[in-house]
């Protein structure tokens, strides 16, 4: 059977994506709570959440790594 | 196909090209535009520490002096302890200056457009230090050789082996808690080099494809995601630096004699 491969493409976009934008929804939804909490700290907070989304990021980074980079 | 006729060929392959052998070793564009990035950063904290004072009359200074304290604030936090975050310091901000500048040059105009001819293949002049899995896993390497290092002249070899096999050597659980620790090791080499390399390259990737899809709008296409590769170069670059911070408090920390038992879990977390 042939598979046409702009469809892996899309695939592979689209599924790697889920996995990230589920991690950055829950960091942020940590961060605003944690904020509203407690907004004295926010900095701090703010600072530990880049690190994190820095962290999620990366798994995008691979699914766009992957896709630019197979013909 | 409706794809304009410049939409593939623009895009930077995987490996870096090779410019010139000097002896045996390949000399790539990466490899060049990583040492003029390195030649940058020095000559801008060289002026900035001549003309360093107490009362600071340059303007260059007075910015730098003020970054790096910001930067000294943030280690000091994460070590806990300003004396040991000021043993540490300079490879730290090093590794943070050098990855932020080598991350922005890549978006420079000229880098990667500017072509010459080398051995009979058209191959661009300039290319960034960091979308070149070499560079990363080279400097990925150093930094944790540092930290084994260090954690060997804090703890000792016994210290170090403790370090990972902890508890009764009996227990077979110990023992394979104990390889998976050092499983982890390894794996830190394979992110930490990764990310970096991933998010960069990815991100130059990106740039290209959307400039092609929007074919004569390619100047407003291309704005926002510009903005987005400056935020993840400043992201990726921190990221280096404190991830290299944490590996180094985890491995010369004591964990026998810990004088601060609520930072080690917070620590070990990342």
């Amino acid at each position: 059977m042939e598979i046409d491969p702009s469809l892996i493409k899309g695939l592979t976009i689209g599924l790697g994506a889920i996995g990230p934008a589920i991690g950055i929804g829950l960091i942020g939804a940590a961060v605003v709570g944690a904020v509203g909490r407690n907004p004295e700290i926010q900095g701090k907070i703010l600072a530990t959440a880049f690190i994190m989304i820095g962290l999620v990021d990366a798994v995008l980074a691979f699914v766009l790594l992957i896709l630019f980079t197979t013909g | 196909m409706l794809v304009p006729y410049f939409a593939a060929e623009d895009t930077a392959p995987l490996a870096a090209e090779k410019l010139l052998n000097v002896g045996p070793i390949p000399f790539t564009n990466s490899m060049l535009f990583g040492i003029l990035t390195a030649g940058f950063v020095l000559i801008l904290f060289g002026l900035a520490a001549r003309t360093s004072q107490a009362w600071p009359k340059s303007r260059l200074a007075f910015y730098i002096e003020s970054f790096i304290d910001l930067v000294f604030g943030l280690m000091a936090e994460s070590f806990g302890d300003r004396k040991k975050a000021a043993r540490f310091f300079p490879l730290l901000l090093s590794l943070f200056v050098f990855i932020l500048v080598a991350n922005l040059s890549g978006l420079l105009p000229g880098v990667g457009s500017i072509t010459l001819n080398a051995g009979g293949e058209e191959t661009s002049l300039l290319r960034a230090f960091t979308t070149d899995l070499n560079s990363t896993l080279a400097m990925a390497v150093l930094s944790l050789a540092i930290v084994h290092i260090y954690a060997l002249r804090e703890l000792g070899l016994v210290g170090r082996f403790r370090h990972y096999f902890s508890g009764n050597l009996l227990n077979p659980v110990n023992i394979m808690i104990g390889i998976n620790e050092l499983f982890g090791e390894v794996l830190r080499l394979v992110t930490l080099s990764l990310r970096l390399f991933g998010v960069i390259y990815g991100g130059e990737a990106l740039l290209h494809a959307i400039s092609a899809l929007a074919g004569n709008f390619a100047w407003a296409a291309a704005l926002p995601i510009m903005f987005l590769e400056i935020f993840f170069s400043l992201v990726q670059a921190y990221l280096f630096m404190m991830l290299t911070a944490t590996y180094l408090v985890t491995a010369v920390s004591h964990e026998g004699d810990s004088k601060s038992p609520a930072s080690q879990p917070a620590a070990g977390s990342a």
